[in-house]
């Protein structure tokens, strides 16, 4: 029996610095059947441990398609993200996962996709921005909105004008201010303010939502506002989680466990739960 | 039954309810002298044994990690003198650690041990698992069940170690009326409880129970000490940690219990809690014995053993919450 508490051992390939306090791991398992037999779906998980410091869950952020290697963009906000920041190329880490649902990728094939993320939630939608690019011709209109406190939280700058150029997909920004001397030319505000300018309209659309839980319940009011049907509507969440396996408890949304049952939920699902603003 | 017990601990590891002041407790006996049948509750309950309060997930040096074998050794041992409701917690257990995933330090600890039952001599202030449906019969769960009918103990088997076990030690052969004296005792018993659970509609009810002026009421006197989590045989819940050696080279990862009484326990990035307040933190614990646990395992949490109500250290009864849920709310 395979231990679900057991780590494998993975080598950092790449790091790329996101923001000031955000970079994007790129890794590889040194067992090579590992890597071979490692895949997940978009919005999965997984746990990033270093002995004697701890572990922690993120979001894959790589593309599905890629076998060769797998990545996770991380914030530094605490003990375990503060020593994996400073690890480098070459570095050996401890891996384990994927868990979790993932996006409804069998429900989004021709179908309009809006995204909606704040912040540190991009990630976790990133790798169906990646495979609706690879395969553009199975889903309609893309429209991607982002809002990040400031100019310099936004991640994944370099890969935002290619966004833009994809066939038939929409990329807004907006940031909740612009401090001062800083250029700015997109939408100052909150998240939901990019929901007025919104292209996509309900009637054959799947939202995907993720980002701080008090941004999601104002996007998810914003968008039933709109005429969209709480169906369309899925969200990522993010708790507490000590084991990926419903094991821990930690991750309780009344009788949901967030990292077997979620973390993507339909908001029907969730909606009106105990201990959370959705 | 002492040289029963006696033969038991020659051949086996024997843990088993003894005195601790003026509680009981279960731990290891080397001799029928320090068993305690005649116990009520414990104060905790017998998951320590397949869920330890705190235990090495695996050890390290370098990139070398332990295997689960040599932490926890096949050895097989005896947890004698546990009652119904603690046999029914086993069941909820399995499903959490045995369900979606398999632990297997769960379960090898598990698999380490026959268990034989005891059918109570008494109903305690506290007990209620009459009425959650766990007791006070012992049905299924067990290896051996023993119940003391005067005197005497009528041993039964319910699987194959267990009557292997019991043909080895040469028993005298039961009789009808033995059978008889023990359905007579657990009507005696039926009789003597003092507090009960309405389970009718109990799952809907508290799950749709958020604004319920209760939590209020409780939240506010409740001290957030986590002492009925601790105590309570089916709250599986744990934290993870790591621990150096001072040499930096070798070292741990451990979990230990957590209890969601806790400010501590749903805490996430740059301080966002999703529930500060007690009135939170009690409804969690009420509702996930109540409630949640039959949603997510199809087994009410809950069994009736009372321990939480006796740990208490304000008096909050669970018991009490489910009936003052019925009431309207104002």
């Amino acid at each position: 029996m395979k231990d679900p508490y057991a780590r494998d051992v993975a080598e950092i390939l790449e790091v790329h610095t996101e923001t000031h306090n955000t970079k994007t791991f790129v890794m590889r398992f040194l067992d090579k059947e590992r890597q071979r037999n490692f895949s997940f779906i978009p919005g999965q998980f997984i746990v990033i441990s270093i002995p004697g410091v701890g572990e922690a869950m993120f979001s894959i952020s790589s593309s599905t398609s890629n076998h060769e290697n797998f990545a996770t963009t991380i914030r530094k906000v605490g003990r375990v993200t503060s020593m994996i920041h400073k690890c480098g190329v070459g570095d050996k880490i401890l891996v384990g996962g994927p868990y979790g649902s993932g996006w409804p990728m069998g429900q989004l094939e021709g179908k309009d996709i809006l995204i909606i993320t704040g912040g540190i939630g991009l990630p976790s939608p990133r790798p169906v921005i990646t495979y609706i690019n690879e395969h553009r011709n199975d889903f309609g209109f893309l429209e991607i909105l982002y809002g990040t406190r400031t100019p310099d939280e936004s991640i994944f700058a370099r890969e935002q004008e290619a966004w833009r150029k994809m066939k038939n997909t929409r990329l807004a920004l907006t940031v909740d201010y612009v401090p001062e001397g800083v250029q700015w030319e997109h939408k100052v505000g909150v998240c939901t303010i990019l929901c007025e300018e919104m292209v996509t309209k309900p009637r054959n659309a799947v939202a995907l939502i993720c980002g701080p839980e008090v941004m999601m319940h104002n996007v998810v009011v914003e968008l039933l506002n709109r005429g969209f049907h709480e169906d369309q509507l899925y969200l990522s969440l993010e708790r507490r989680m000590r084991c990926g396996i419903a094991q821990c408890g930690h991750c309780q949304l009344g009788p949901k466990f967030v990292c077997k049952d979620g973390p993507v939920f339909k908001y029907s699902e969730i909606k009106n739960l105990p201990d959370s603003y959705i | 039954m002492e040289s029963f017990i006696e033969s038991l601990c020659r051949s086996y590891k024997v843990f088993a309810p003894v005195k601790k002041g003026v509680e009981y407790s279960f731990e290891r006996i080397s001799t029928a002298r320090d068993l305690h049948l005649e116990y009520t509750t414990t104060i905790l309950p017998p998951k320590k044994f397949f869920t330890p309060p705190r235990e090495t997930i695996f050890t390290f040096q370098g990139d070398e990690t332990s295997r689960i074998e040599d932490l926890i050794p096949e050895e097989k041992q005896i947890l004698l003198g546990i009652h119904a409701c603690d046999i029914a917690s086993f069941n909820f257990l399995d499903r959490v650690f045995l369900g979606f995933r398999s632990d297997p330090r769960y379960l090898r600890r598990r698999n380490n041990f026959l268990i034989f039952a005891l059918t109570c001599k008494e109903v305690s202030e506290t007990c209620f698992c009459q009425s959650m449906g766990t007791g006070p019969e012992v049905s299924s769960g067990y290896d051996v069940l023993m119940t003391d009918i005067g005197g005497r103990y009528l041993m039964e088997a319910s699987s194959n170690e267990g009557n292997a076990l019991m043909q080895s030690l040469g028993l005298q052969q039961a009789t009808l009326e033995d059978l008889e004296a023990k359905r007579g005792c657990l009507e005696n018993l039926k009789g003597q409880f003092k507090r009960s659970v309405d389970r009718t509609g109990l799952v809907e009810l508290a799950y749709n129970s958020q604004e319920h002026p209760v939590w209020k009421k409780y939240g506010s006197i409740c001290l957030a000490c986590g002492q009925c989590a601790m105590v309570c045989p089916t709250c599986f819940c744990f934290d993870v940690k790591d621990r150096m050696d001072i040499s930096l080279k070798s070292g741990e990862r451990y979990r230990e219990w957590d209890v969601c009484l806790l400010l501590e326990f749903a805490e996430v990035a740059l301080g966002g809690n999703f529930r500060k307040s007690r009135d939170a933190r009690l409804r969690q614990f009420i509702c996930h014995n109540l409630s949640y646990g039959v949603m997510q395992y199809n087994l009410m949490k809950c069994v009736g053993c009372g321990r939480c109500i006796k740990a208490c250290p304000v008096h909050i009864d669970i018991t009490e919450i489910a009936r003052e849920l019925r009431e309207v709310m104002s």
